[in-house]
């Protein structure tokens, strides 16, 4: 009972130091291949606190709410996912320790795949309340982009959940750390899931919800002050879910957090130098995109899970 | 004999009320509301009395038989809460309205039928109750002439074809079996041979597959939901269409049976298969023609198409996951569709009957607890954890994808997808953004309208927080089928792996909810500010006209309303224009003239004459 409850704790923690740590990184890893000297590493930090200090507007309760909630919902997803660690029993791994997942008996993926909507769907309420056009449409813009990379991804966890026959990511990792990794057992989800990452994370090329330039920051147009460094955390929390889910299902997750956290940042190294030298598409491209090259990967991968089973 | 109390309090009432309503409306009225509520209590203290009633000893030789069991009172408590809510709504809706009489009155009638369907213990009952909840259902579609009387003609058509196939149905199985009380029939059938089950699924299926708008059979749902008054579309896409599904559960897991079910077919091609991808074609179809809508009620229409089809593929899936999920779903489908047109009624019945989408907007201020339940109706829609709508969608997804039908489980998931696009649409358009100028004065709505509303929304977060109540009633009823046990629990489901735990992500939510909350009380308190005090990036913001609704997923719907195109209403139409040609065609013969009439009679005996003469035939 007290390691669930140090787990609880932990794990959104881990989450929250990591989240502000690849915001960070990422300003620096962009900078750099700009050519630029980029801000320090702790920049988010700074923001974050700058932002709680600073005056903001506040359009009513549902406008306030959708940010609690969509803060609270990011928090949650993190307890149902794997944070490193084996249930294999002592001493298989070197270096290993008890799975880290407080919440891993509790509808597995399929409750994942649910929450993960928590934080949009929140935010789009909250947007929605702002009164504002610019909000509404990038409300609009990430609802058909969620629907672009939605379809390559539910074929991707659905050829992932039928290859190893559970809806239990606990479960998934260890049959990973016992033979072969996702990445080598389901290749094509792989491929597919590593095309849509941009599109999961909201980075360019896939930044057309926010983009500042055409419709002033999209769904955050009206947030401010302390509402804004609350969004930035929930962001920076998403961005991890993601890039953990990734790494549990293809990369057979971590013996312990340390090799989990090690893959989670290659993963996003990945993905950044990807969306860094990538310009913004339309959410027509994005939905064509999306539903060509990743879904038909991702369904030739079902096809052949299906068949071979 | 409680069954037959219900039945004659109901019908009774139905006739009462409209007699009531000639000598003052607020008697009507009170009485309606009463009469209503005396229903829920009767049919809520039937729990555990589980009894038959021979009501009519000797018709034709059959008996006609009431009972009441475990499904029968599922259904029967779902209808009587479901209509008696509506009833209360109505009484502001439809408030010095002319046809509130006949409303109030049908709306009883529509209620004492569907009741008689579910306690009706043979089949001739059940298709007597059948017809008159048909009939009364179509009087209150095009109660409200117009397009409605269009709506509603559509909807007898269709409903007389599916119960002419279930009348063959019938006589096939009396001829066949000699017998038509349910367990004698369920006997027969045992022993019958694969073509005879196949007939009786066929054609019993073609009726319940219209009720229940199944793809292909839909066609006539969007108009008469859109159509009928918003207090009766609550009924009819709450529980009239529910009938449907009661039917098939009658049909597949009583009538015919599990063990016999399965076996009609042949490899791939089996009953159960086809049904189960009409089922899935039914989730994805429909869902996606919901987003293209902008009329509200019609969004709710087509998105009722599509929670029908999780029903259908949980049911015809046969497993005991899928079974409880699908049953789950038809009780969380009738809380949430009822609340959300109860909702679109109120907005309609506050802003002078707008229900265009893009003539809405920003009311969430003006009838926060309205968009409250609705919000909530929408995300048990979706499926959202801790409403009533998550654990039969992920009883369905699970069933699906361990039992090897990952693609069927694709339709179920992207059929989710779908719903989050428009239950945002809907919602986004008529409450959230900046209230127009013309809407300024609305008010909230009146106290009849918020209760039943309010009591729906509840109804959806108990259910959702404690599924256990519902479940554990829905496992009973798969157990009296043969389906094996769940391990049910007040908070979900308790096995090894996969299980499923609310009262966790209950508390989960509720911990990480406190603790953003004071992260964000640690901040600088916000200013509040006006609707027209937004950010425009220096462009003049027009006053009321700002909220963007219009072509709200333009991009999408570009590319994929093409192949978005209802084949199966254009089919019968084309149908009845045929049907329309060939009757033209034989008016032709008919002239009116007696002279023509004379010409037709003499050459027929001229004709039989030659025949006699030549062929020697008598």
């Amino acid at each position: 009972m007290v390691t669930r409850i140090i787990h609880i704790v932990l794990s959104p923690l881990i989450a929250l130091v990591v989240a502000v740590f690849l915001l960070g990184l990422s300003r620096i890893v962009i900078a750099r291949i700009h050519r630029r000297y980029g801000p320090p590493i702790y920049q988010p930090i700074i923001d974050i606190i700058r932002l709680m200090n600073q005056q903001s507007i506040s359009h009513g309760t549902l406008f306030e709410l959708g940010v609690v909630l969509a803060l609270a919902g990011s928090i949650v997803t993190v307890l149902f996912i794997p944070l490193g660690g084996t249930n294999a029993p002592p001493g298989s791994y070197p270096l290993a320790h008890g799975l880290l997942c407080p919440l891993s008996s509790s509808g597995g993926l399929l409750v994942v795949i649910y929450l993960m909507l928590f934080g949009p769907v929140s935010i789009a309420l909250g947007a929605g309340a702002s009164e504002n056009p610019n909000a509404s449409i990038g409300v609009s813009r990430k609802m058909l982009l969620a629907l672009a990379y939605e379809v390559p991804f539910l074929l991707v966890i659905l050829a992932i959940m039928s290859h190893y026959g559970t809806i239990s990511i606990a479960e998934i990792v260890s049959r990973q750390q016992d033979s072969a990794w996702g990445v080598f057992s389901v290749p094509l989800s792989a491929v597919a899931a590593f095309l849509i990452l941009p599109a999961m994370l909201g980075i360019r090329p896939f930044d057309l919800v926010g983009a500042p330039q055409e419709i002033a920051s999209g769904p955050l147009a009206e947030y401010g002050g302390r509402y804004l460094a609350l969004l930035t955390i929930q962001n920076g929390i998403q961005v991890f879910v993601v890039i953990a889910l990734f790494v549990n299902l293809f990369l057979g997750g971590g013996v312990n957090v340390i090799t989990f956290l090690l893959k989670v940042f290659a993963v996003f190294l990945a993905a950044e130098l990807v969306s860094a030298v990538l310009p913004r598409v339309r959410i027509e491209n994005a939905l064509r995109f999306c539903w060509t090259w990743p879904t038909g990967l991702a369904l030739a991968q079902m096809i052949i899970t299906v068949v071979s089973r | 004999m409680l069954p037959t109390t219900i039945l004659i309090v109901a019908f009774g009432s139905a006739g009462f009320v409209y007699l009531a309503g000639r000598v003052h409306a607020r008697v009507r009225d009170t009485l309606a509301v009463l009469s209503s509520l005396v229903l829920v209590g009767l049919i809520g203290l039937g729990y555990g009395a589980w009894r038959e009633v021979v009501y009519v000893p000797d018709f034709l030789g059959l008996e006609l038989v009431l009972r009441l069991n475990l499904l029968a009172w599922f259904f029967a408590i779902t209808v009587a809460a479901v209509v008696s809510l509506s009833t209360i709504f109505s009484l502001s809706y439809m408030r010095r309205k002319e046809s509130a009489n006949f409303h109030y009155s049908a709306t009883l009638a529509v209620e004492g039928a569907m009741l008689g369907t579910v306690f009706a213990g043979d089949l001739l009952s059940f298709f007597i109750f059948w017809e008159i909840m048909s009939w009364s259902a179509y009087l209150l579609i095009s109660c409200n002439r117009g397009r409605a009387l269009e709506a509603g003609l559509k909807y007898i058509i269709m409903s007389l074809v599916g119960s002419c196939a279930m009348l063959i149905g019938l006589l096939a199985m009396y001829s066949g079996l000699g017998v038509l009380s349910i367990p004698l029939v369920a006997e027969g059938m045992q022993a019958a041979s694969p073509g005879f089950v196949l007939l009786v699924l066929l054609t019993f299926g073609l009726g319940f597959g219209i009720k229940s708008a199944m793809v292909p059979l839909h066609t006539w749902l969007p108009d008469a939901h859109s159509e009928a008054a918003s207090p009766f579309s609550a009924v009819l896409s709450g529980v009239l269409i529910k009938m449907g599904i009661y039917g098939f559960v009658l049909l597949m897991y009583v009538v015919v049976g599990l063990k016999l079910l399965l076996g009609v077919g042949a490899g791939w091609l089996t009953f159960r298969h086809i049904l189960c991808w009409l089922g899935a074609i039914t989730v994805v179809v429909p869902t996606f023609i919901a987003v293209l809508q902008s009329d509200a009620k019609r969004l709710l229409a087509w998105s009722s198409i599509g929670q029908i089809g999780y029903i259908i593929l949980g049911l015809s899936f046969g497993t005991s996951l899928a079974f409880a999920g699908a049953i789950f779903h038809a009780l969380n489908h009738a809380l949430c569709k009822s609340l959300l047109f109860l909702a679109v009624g109120a907005v309609e019945h506050n802003t002078g009957g707008v229900r265009d989408l893009n003539d809405l907007g920003g009311l969430a201020k003006r009838m926060p607890v309205t968009f409250a339940c609705a919000l909530l109706a929408g995300l048990g829609l979706i499926g959202i954890p801790l409403t009533s709508g998550f654990v039969p969608k992920w009883l369905i997804y699970r069933s699906l994808i361990e039992d090897g039908y990952p693609f069927l489980a694709l339709a179920a998931l992207i059929g989710t997808w779908g719903a989050i696009l428009y239950v945002y649409k809907l919602l986004h358009n008529i409450f959230l953004g900046q209230l127009p100028e013309k809407h300024r004065e609305v008010r909230r709505a009146p106290l009849s309208m918020r209760i039943p509303i309010l009591l729906l929304g509840l109804g959806i977060l108990v259910f959702g927080v404690v599924p256990g109540i519902p479940l554990r009633a829905v496992q009973d009823i798969g157990h009296t089928f043969g389906l094996a046990q769940l391990k049910v629990t007040l908070w979900g489901l308790g096995s090894e792996a996969g299980a499923l735990n609310m009262l966790n992500i209950c508390l989960a939510v509720v911990i990480a909810f406190a603790a953003a909350f004071l992260l964000l009380r640690l901040g600088a308190k916000g200013r509040a500010v006006d609707q027209e005090d937004s950010y425009a990036a220096g462009s003049a913001v027009p006053v009321g006209r700002y909220h963007y609704t219009v072509d709200f997923y333009g991009p999408l719907s570009r590319m994929i309303s093409p192949y978005l195109r209802d084949r199966a209403d254009e089919f019968y139409y084309w149908l009845a224009a045929r049907g329309r040609e060939i009757a033209d065609l034989t008016r032709k013969v008919y002239t009116g003239y007696a002279g023509t009439y004379v010409l037709y009679i003499v050459s027929f005996l001229a004709a039989l004459i030659f025949l006699q003469l030549v062929w020697h035939i008598w």
